[in-house]
């Protein structure tokens, strides 16, 4: 089945993180000065503005920081009602966003922050796969 | 460097709402436009303070400016389009605060129209919001849609961190909602502005429709048309006009985030800082102020606004809801004019904080239109904080009466 959901418009600045999920792999930013990874994608670290950054390979494992259940949408995202959305704290540092697969929506107090999650790729088109998170075992 | 002092440089010297607010299509069989409801809104604040538009000299808004002096005729020479979402008005105050007591300008106008209701679903459908961005760009996958969806996960967390459950925060629609039945402009005010008003109990909250789980329907802001325009001016003026002044003793602005992605604390916002800021100006602190005007776009929006404005301690703001001081007839009154959840929210609610701050510390709360028993406060001290974002920026600021 076709994709039918919203899939991002690729920024000119993003290009190794969508090249590296058309092949299953989570890539981040990582200032080679203060050695800290960001997320999202900058021109600048963060942290310390150095303008020297390189891509690396994540290890795709981390932990829920927090997490919502959404019972409203639009798109192709209101036949998915209700899912969960959650940010996840990075093993390597930093925070991503996502829809949690491996949950029961209709029981969101089953939900815990901090289990760890691992990240799978869905392709949504031929130049898109897009990274969500799973509950991993402990 | 140490910072001049800019206590008292200004007062807000009249504050006024366009002529039709909430839901004018229900209310009248019309539309309003945004740009109606910022030029009745200045034409009313004029009006009330005997001061000519002409001799406005700053023009402060969210991305109107040049359109709107235009409008009017004017050649300001301060012109100001802040637009970091509903604290923008706060920040626009701070601002003229500061042009006025460097001598740029005498008289500053902030002014807010805005037809949430009227010109309502431009927005929302369709997802990927905000793809022109990186930050965007890495969350609009994710099937978030509008602010609900987003400020959902700060209460989950604030639940985790602290304990709390939606029936602590459920209070605080509840009494908003008691505010509201005061206030005759409001839209929950009763059953003949809306099949949803009048009264509301926790349990009410809790069965409501869900949004974005925890958040249900009444833990949500309303959306309806606002107008609203503050004029802000020296303090030989202020003391010269027929409207009583309403003092900015302190004022401060700041920000935490704009993605909520990078949003470090999901139970903080920057009002700690902001709000820091303005109390140091003031020479006041939390102790001091006798009423709160908080932006309520969600019930963890003002929990966690009351804690950061220490108001409250830390994983408690709900209680001054829950206890009843936040309520009418309480020992710290907020958002008397029913608030974001059930007076009016455009979209961007930091004007409708500032109306009704000017209104209770200048005593013109029972003004006919407000006008009913037990809706003035005797508060000679107001803050008055807006969040804008995803509990993304804000402004504070610290409000005085002329009779302190």
């Amino acid at each position: 089945m076709a994709y039918n959901k919203s899939i991002p418009r690729q920024g000119q600045h993003t290009k190794p993180f969508w090249e590296g999920a058309k092949q299953g792999k989570l890539m981040l930013p990582r200032c080679t000065s203060c050695n800290r990874v960001h997320w999202y994608p900058r021109l600048i670290c963060p942290f310390c503005h150095s303008t020297d950054l390189e891509w690396i390979e994540g290890s795709g494992e981390g932990r829920i920081h927090t997490y919502a259940v959404q019972h409203r949408a639009f798109g192709g995202w209101s036949e998915e009602v209700p899912y969960v959305t959650a940010f996840i704290d990075l093993k390597e540092g930093d925070r991503m966003m996502t829809v949690l697969r491996g949950v029961d929506a209709t029981k969101p107090e089953k939900i815990k922050i901090g289990a760890p999650v691992k990240v799978e790729f869905e392709e949504a088109n031929e130049d898109t796969s897009i990274p969500f998170w799973r509950v991993a075992e402990e | 460097m140490a910072a001049m002092n800019l206590s008292y440089a200004a007062a807000i010297v009249g504050a006024a709402e366009s002529n039709v607010i909430g839901y004018p299509e229900e209310l009248t069989g019309e539309k309003v436009t945004s740009l109606q409801h910022h030029i009745e809104a200045i034409k009313n604040v004029s009006d009330m303070t005997g001061i000519p538009i002409s001799d406005i000299q700053g023009v402060f808004s969210t991305g109107w400016t040049g359109e709107l002096a235009e409008h009017l005729g004017l050649h300001p020479r301060y012109l100001d389009t802040t637009s970091v979402g509903g604290c923008s008005f706060q920040i626009h105050v701070h601002h003229a605060l500061a042009a006025i007591h460097a001598g740029i300008i005498d008289i500053a106008l902030v002014s807010h129209g805005e037809a949430g209701w009227s010109y309502r679903g431009a927005g929302g459908a369709g997802g990927g919001r905000g793809e022109v961005s990186p930050g965007g760009e890495m969350t609009g996958a994710y099937g978030v849609f509008g602010a609900p969806s987003q400020y959902a996960h700060a209460m989950v967390r604030h639940f985790h961190n602290f304990g709390t459950t939606a029936e602590d925060f459920a209070h605080i629609s509840v009494v908003t909602r008691d505010w509201a039945q005061l206030n005759p402009r409001g839209v929950m005010f009763g059953k003949k502005q809306s099949p949803f008003g009048g009264p509301i109990t926790v349990q009410d909250v809790l069965e409501a429709r869900l949004i974005a789980w925890p958040l249900t329907l009444y833990h949500c802001c309303i959306v309806t048309d606002h107008g609203g325009a503050v004029i802000v001016a020296r303090p030989e003026i202020a003391n010269s006009l027929r409207t009583t002044p309403v003092w900015v003793a302190g004022a401060g602005e700041s920000m935490g985030h704009q993605n909520m992605l990078e949003m470090e604390d999901f139970t903080a916002t920057s009002a700690s800082r902001s709000s820091a800021t303005a109390y140091k100006m003031a020479g006041l602190g939390p102790r001091d102020m006798e009423m709160a005007m908080i932006y309520d776009s969600f019930t963890i929006t003002a929990a966690i606004t009351a804690e950061m404005l220490g108001l409250a301690p830390r994983g408690k703001g709900y209680t001054l809801w829950k206890n009843g001081d936040a309520a009418p007839g309480g020992r710290l009154p907020i958002n008397t004019n029913g608030g974001g959840l059930s007076f009016n929210h455009s979209g961007m609610y930091g004007m409708q904080l500032l109306v009704e701050a000017y209104r209770q510390l200048s005593r013109t709360a029972e003004d006919g239109v407000n006008g009913i028993e037990g809706k003035q406060t005797e508060a000679t001290t107001c803050v008055v904080n807006g969040t804008g974002g995803t509990l993304s920026t804000t402004g504070t600021l610290v409000l005085a009466s002329d009779d302190r």
